[in-house]
């Protein structure tokens, strides 16, 4: 079986063995259908190696020095036995095609993450199938002002953070294609800088994907001198498109909500999406 | 909601900002121009559509003072209010 491994696979890879081809498996077929026809009462020996074909059953001849099975063609015909060492060649073909398939197969599936994701970045798609949020889209938009969506917005603080956060409006009221700014405010009560990096959520999941941040503080390392408070911006946008999608039809209550953690020095945090 | 464990579902996936983060506003510098904001927010019950002059000027007074990357303000969603004005200074 080692033989079978390492030199008929580098041919196949170089295309250099030219009695392997895709015609083999009729021709296996070509030269047993006469056995097949009722009535054949050929020599016993092509109908043992017909079985041999049919079986998986190991032959039991005792393994040589070189690894491979002892394997004597049965007959003493010439004819029979070229055609049983053919079928053999034939045999040999056939497995290795359909192993070089398998580990193809294998290899595809490992090989398709990296490829994806080098696709993703080239294309600029990044797992969102909304088309990119381009400055140009921002300047040529155009809000849509029959639908009044109210924001309200959520400050959380993780519990190792001591900061007090907290969002300065309740709620605001935008229309798709609108830029809108709000702001929260984070006051840092303790005697030692705190170093705090934030995350956001929108309610309902499938307005997130509408809801662009031009620009805000999250995913960014925040840092609060002690007895500092700061106001902290978000400036954001809803995609016009919202208003033509059927499934955002009763939706009127978008939530923002942040979540700030505390960042421990010299950690550095994934990003999300593909940088 | 992102951290619950259900296979399957989709689950959020958070987006960075279109334009990165807001430096911090340590010193306070624009916090003239967010109290005119907010306050005016507060008088016409929390509707953006009628305060975008006062957001345009929070955003011009960073953009001064380095808090925040020289964009054009139409990049910014603000054409409209921009050509008002650029009229309004021709008349002068």
């Amino acid at each position: 079986m080692g033989r079978l491994w390492c030199p008929e696979w580098r041919c196949l890879a170089f295309g250099g063995w030219r009695w392997s081809h895709p015609g083999s498996l009729t021709r296996v077929a070509e030269r047993t259908e006469p056995f097949l026809r009722p009535g054949w009462r050929g020599t016993r020996v092509a109908e043992r190696g017909l079985r041999r074909l049919g079986t998986w059953k190991r032959p039991s001849l005792a393994r040589g020095p070189s690894g491979e099975t002892q394997w004597r063609p049965k007959s003493t015909n010439p004819f029979t036995r070229a055609q049983e060492e053919d079928w053999r060649r034939r045999n040999k073909t056939v497995l290795t095609y359909v192993a070089a398939a398998a580990v193809g197969m294998l290899g595809a599936s490992y090989a398709a993450v990296p490829l994806y994701r080098l696709y993703c970045q080239t294309t600029g798609l990044g797992g969102s199938a909304v088309a990119g949020h381009g400055s140009d889209q921002i300047e040529n938009m155009v809000p849509v002002k029959d639908r009044i969506i109210k924001v309200t917005f959520n400050a959380d603080v993780h519990a190792s953070l001591q900061w007090n956060f907290r969002p300065q409006q309740t709620e605001i009221y935008v229309v798709p294609g609108e830029t809108a700014l709000a702001f929260y405010k984070a006051k840092n009560p303790t005697d030692k800088p705190i170093i705090g990096i934030s995350t956001y959520n929108v309610v309902p999941f499938e307005a997130g994907q509408y809801f662009n941040k031009i620009q805000c503080f999250c995913f960014e390392e925040q840092r609060l001198n002690p007895q500092e408070e700061v106001d902290m911006p978000v400036f954001f946008y809803i995609d016009p498109e919202f208003a033509e999608d059927p499934r955002m039809v009763n939706v009127d209550l978008i939530t923002l909500s942040y979540t700030f953690f505390e960042a421990k020095e010299g950690h550095k945090l994934p990003v999300p999406g593909y940088n | 909601m992102s951290t619950a464990m259900n296979f399957g579902t989709k689950s959020f996936q958070p987006r960075p900002p279109d334009k990165g983060s807001f430096p911090l506003d340590h010193f306070g510098e624009c916090k003239s121009f967010k109290e005119k904001f907010m306050k005016c927010l507060r008088d016409n019950n929390f509707e953006n559509a009628l305060c975008r002059n006062e957001s345009k000027e929070y955003l011009e007074c960073r953009m001064e003072r380095q808090l925040m990357a020289q964009e054009p303000l139409e990049k910014l969603g603000f054409g409209d209010l921009v050509d008002g004005q650029s009229e309004a200074k021709s008349k002068f």
